[in-house]
């Protein structure tokens, strides 16, 4: 296919549009920002028929995940696509356009004492759509779980021209397929997401910070383990290296820090601070009970793990039992934030050192772990596996893509094992 | 399957799994046509592996051969899920049923599809541990039909159901190969989230050989109340307001008056006979806070109409108040010699109204009409009484079931909450699905299994029943009326 060979769907984009649109330092040829789901899957419909290469995009926070795109001619994006279309509060759940703000879902959720527990980085930019296409998921992981636990349904635009749902409005439901698992962190590879159907919960009557100080990762890690496997888990705990505190907005005498959020009802998250401080203590480290903590520290925390400019961000996933392990791979000039009880380590480090960083902690995570390049510039993507090898059952994966979307469209190149 | 090709299979299975676990014998094979639901079927063989190796090579076999696999193992499934309408070969798990790992470390358990899912619970127990997901039926239920049928229970109302505890799958695919996907880590894995699609597939794309689970500590303290309510109108409604202060209780589970009688009649559980709803509500927690919230909630409930509230003081009070709610579908046969259970969810706040209509239903069509169900999550288990030897009562009761299911999906619910579409529910999929939706599922599907081997007859409507399994089988009333008198069905 030949951008310019064949006259290619959507409309005419400004060289504005071009450049913020771009991937990877490709630029789009034409953009696409339809109303509905409906009008998305008529889109995709003339994209799939011309063939031209289609790149979601939503807020654009998660960009930099991913291989660059193969091929790229239209920007599909879903910025009209901003509605919250339904909202009952007693039942707690509600279902939304892909592409309304997740600060925006936040404040209409909190109008009525609700939220999505879930914590994605930027979520000013960020979008629902964005959020599930990219599996993009914050520091309360472990207590609240992932995009996967929150979304109750869905509906799809696929290159068919068709939209298709799976799921539902209700909370709990076993019809047919679960469709939403396989969209969330697809990455846009085999439909766009169009509406989104969440659960919510009510906001915690009580929140408070904890930090412990440590001279050393393992104490720090192992006391974040030790409460993860307590009854009282905190809404986010995180281990952070004496830089990745300062490029949070602290600066501290000590090299390690263990921050611990707390919430739940007032009587539980005082039972959880007695509990935590203990756990500190345990394991060799002074307390700070947070009191002076700026109001942004966890906003910088959450935000942290998806930079831009040259920073290389990497994320290890694995059992938690290992996690001590590779929280020694990180090189001298790297920073990096644990989150013990979700078993996720994200380290940034420069350019230079991304390759040999990344190599052994694809060596120290094993089969049971993974590794990815969760943000990085095209120049250093290009000379970097960002995906690792491809995960058992991958055939089936291909196999997925080459059903829902026969004729590669949609973000060719971009996700697993060149899918 | 003629009588040649059947001799040749068992002979190609027995070799996989000896003599004794590959049997076509039509008596021996009569336990295995049906489970909890209605609907029977015989299967051609009857094949018992010792592991998944096994399983992957009669997977192989069958695929080769051409013939239908149906998985199975505690067969509870309350939509035919197992039962092999196609004929075919049938796999149980009776064999497969080891806790293969209990992973403290890394808070995972490692189990065979067979597990009872009440076993893994005990076994986690000494260590502080338990696995959260306990559908009713959880004494006899497996972890591997959980998987199936993505299984829920009284405790999904926070803690989710089977999906948001499974973090791997290893199964078998209908190329004979064995393959992992996900494993000890989180769910949140790169490539497609795969162990998420195949949870509640109902066997329809591959067979599950191992799983993965969370297990999570045991809660210190569990307290459970009692309210007592005038009408179930009442009752949903305090159901709302409990949730819109912010408390999320472990468990919202309501009885309408026909229960309470059968159930208080069966267990003697406490229930006042005169009441015309019942709402057992639990918290887990710390004691402190469990207190507080117990004592939160009876008030909200005393705000919003309980006439009654009580708050099992020791461990012996609450067994007692849930045992009459686990053992509420048993407790049925008191009231009639029959009853078809349903499974439909509405948004909570449509409770009241999609109650109201089910009563309508009952009054117009003269059948009595139970309910039992999870009041929290809106999952509802309407139970039509009747009495199979009656001629016409069973096509009147599939009738009624139908409607109810129509008046969920309107109310912007579903046809099912957690007893799965199966081989009951397949025409009314089209009440929440169109066939655009259905035709991507379906996609989905024959990417696992082309040739529409694995479970053939179920989730999809229109496909592939045997009209003669349509008609109302020969054995029902017999077996219905045993299981009536004992205690082998639950919700």
């Amino acid at each position: 296919m030949r951008a310019g060979a064949a006259v290619l769907p959507g409309h005419q984009i400004t060289v504005e549009d071009q450049r913020r649109l771009s991937v990877d330092d490709l630029l789009p040829s034409k953009i696409m920002h339809p109303g509905d789901a409906d009008d998305a899957a008529r889109g995709l419909r003339l994209c799939d028929l011309t063939p031209a290469a289609v790149v979601v995009w939503g807020g654009g926070t998660q960009m930099r995940l991913g291989a660059p795109p193969r091929r790229y001619e239209i920007a599909f994006s879903t910025e009209r696509m901003t509605r919250l279309l339904e909202y009952e509060p007693a039942d707690l759940t509600c279902r939304v356009e892909a592409g309304m703000r997740l600060s925006d879902l936040q404040a209409a959720l909190g109008a009525q004492g609700q939220r999505l527990p879930l914590d994605p980085p930027h979520p000013e930019r960020a979008t629902v759509g964005g959020m599930v296409a990219a599996n993009s998921n914050g520091l309360g992981r472990a207590r609240y779980g992932t995009v996967r636990d929150w979304v109750i349904g869905i509906a799809v635009a696929y290159p068919s021209g068709k939209v298709a749902r799976a799921g539902g409005k209700v909370v709990k439901n076993v019809a047919g397929y679960d469709l939403m698992k396989l969209h969330i962190g697809a990455l846009g590879t085999l439909g766009v997401v169009a509406e989104v159907n969440l659960k919510v919960q009510a906001i915690p009557e009580s929140e408070a910070t904890v930090l412990g100080h440590f001279e050393a990762a393992t104490p720090a890690v192992a006391a974040g383990l030790r409460l993860a496997r307590s009854y009282l888990s905190p809404a986010a705990a995180i281990v952070l290296d004496r830089r990745a505190l300062w490029e949070c907005g602290l600066t501290a005498d000590w090299r390690w820090t263990l921050a611990l959020k707390l919430e739940g009802y007032a009587r539980e998250a005082d039972a959880a601070r007695d509990q935590t401080i203990g756990a500190i203590r345990d394991a060799g480290g002074r307390v700070e009970g947070g009191a002076d903590l700026p109001a942004t520290f966890w906003d910088a925390a959450r935000d942290w793990s998806a930079p831009d400019g040259d920073v290389v961000l990497l994320r290890a996933i694995a059992p938690i039992a290992s996690i001590p392990t590779l929280s020694d791979a990180m090189p001298p000039e790297a920073s990096v934030i644990i989150q013990p009880a979700a078993g996720v380590v994200d380290l940034r480090v420069t350019a230079a050192s991304a390759a040999p960083t990344l190599q052994r902690m694809r060596s120290l995570a094993g089969d049971a772990g993974q590794v990815v390049v969760a943000s990085a510039p095209a120049s250093v993507k290009s000379s970097l596996d960002v995906w690792g090898p491809p995960p058992p059952g991958f055939p089936i994966m291909r196999a997925l893509k080459q059903s829902l979307d026969p004729n590669g469209i949609l973000n060719p190149g971009r996700f697993v094992g060149g899918i | 399957m003629n009588a040649a090709d059947r001799e040749r299979l068992l002979t190609r299975l027995r070799e996989v799994v000896g003599e004794r676990y590959a049997f076509a014998d039509p008596y021996e094979m009569r336990l295995y046509q049906y489970d909890a639901s209605p609907e029977t079927a015989l299967p051609d063989i009857v094949v018992i592996p010792a592991n998944a190796e096994e399983v992957a090579r009669i997977v192989k076999i069958c695929a080769d051969a051409r013939v239908p696999i149906t998985a199975r193992s505690g067969a509870s499934s309350l939509a035919g899920g197992t039962v092999p309408v196609e004929g075919g070969v049938v796999v149980t798990f009776a064999r497969m049923d080891r806790i293969l790992e209990i992973d403290l470390d890394n808070l995972r358990a490692v189990v065979q599809p067979g597990v009872v899912n009440l076993a893994l619970s005990q076994a986690l127990k000494p260590h502080g541990y338990y696995y959260a997901p306990d559908p009713s039926s959880q004494g006899a239920c497996t972890i591997g039909g959980n998987v199936a049928t993505n299984a829920g229970g009284p405790h999904t109302l926070i803690y989710g159901v089977t999906v948001n505890h499974v973090t791997g799958l290893e199964v078998a695919l209908s190329s004979g190969e064995l393959v992992q996907v996900g494993g000890r880590k989180s769910a949140e894995a790169i490539g497609y989230d795969l162990t998420g699609l195949l949870v509640g597939s109902e066997g329809t794309m591959a067979i599950v050989t191992r799983i993965w689970v969370k297990i999570q500590p045991l809660p210190p303290v569990q307290k459970t109340l009692m309210a007592v309510y005038p009408d179930v109108a009442t009752a949903s409604n305090a159901v709302s307001a409990i949730v819109r202060t912010g408390i999320l209780p472990a468990a919202i589970e309501m009885m309408d008056k026909l229960s309470i009688q059968a159930i208080e009649a069966a267990s003697h559980a406490g229930y006042p006979l005169d009441a015309g709803a019942v709402l057992l509500l639990e918290v887990d927690g710390i004691p402190e806070v469990a207190q507080e919230l117990g004592e939160r909630m009876a008030k909200v409930c005393r705000d919003n109409g309980a006439s009654e509230v009580r708050i099992a003081r020791n461990e012996q009070e609450r067994q007692a108040l849930w045992k009459g709610r686990k053992g509420a579908f048993s407790a049925m046969g008191r009231l009639s010699s029959d009853f078809y259970v349903m499974d439909g969810v509405v948004p909570r706040t449509k409770l009241p109204e999609t109650l109201a209509k089910i009563d309508a239903i009952s009054e117009r069509t003269g059948f009595k009409i139970c309910n039992v169900f999870h009041a929290g999550d809106g999952n509802l288990h309407p139970l039509v009484l009747f009495d199979a030897f009656q001629p016409g009562q069973y096509q009147a009761v599939l009738a009624i079931g139908d409607e109810i299911l129509k008046l969920c999906a309107e109310a912007g619910g579903s046809v099912t909450g957690e007893h799965g579409i199966g081989l009951e529910k397949r025409e009314n999929i089209r009440y929440v699905f169109s066939d655009d939706d259905l035709e991507v599922m379906d996609q989905v599907r024959r990417v696992f299994d082309p040739q529409r081997l694995m479970n053939p007859g179920k989730i999809f409507p229109g496909e592939g029943l045997r009209p003669s399994a349509l008609n109302y089988p020969p054995g029902y009333p017999r077996r219905q009326a045993a299981v009536a008198g004992g205690e082998d069905v639950w919700v």
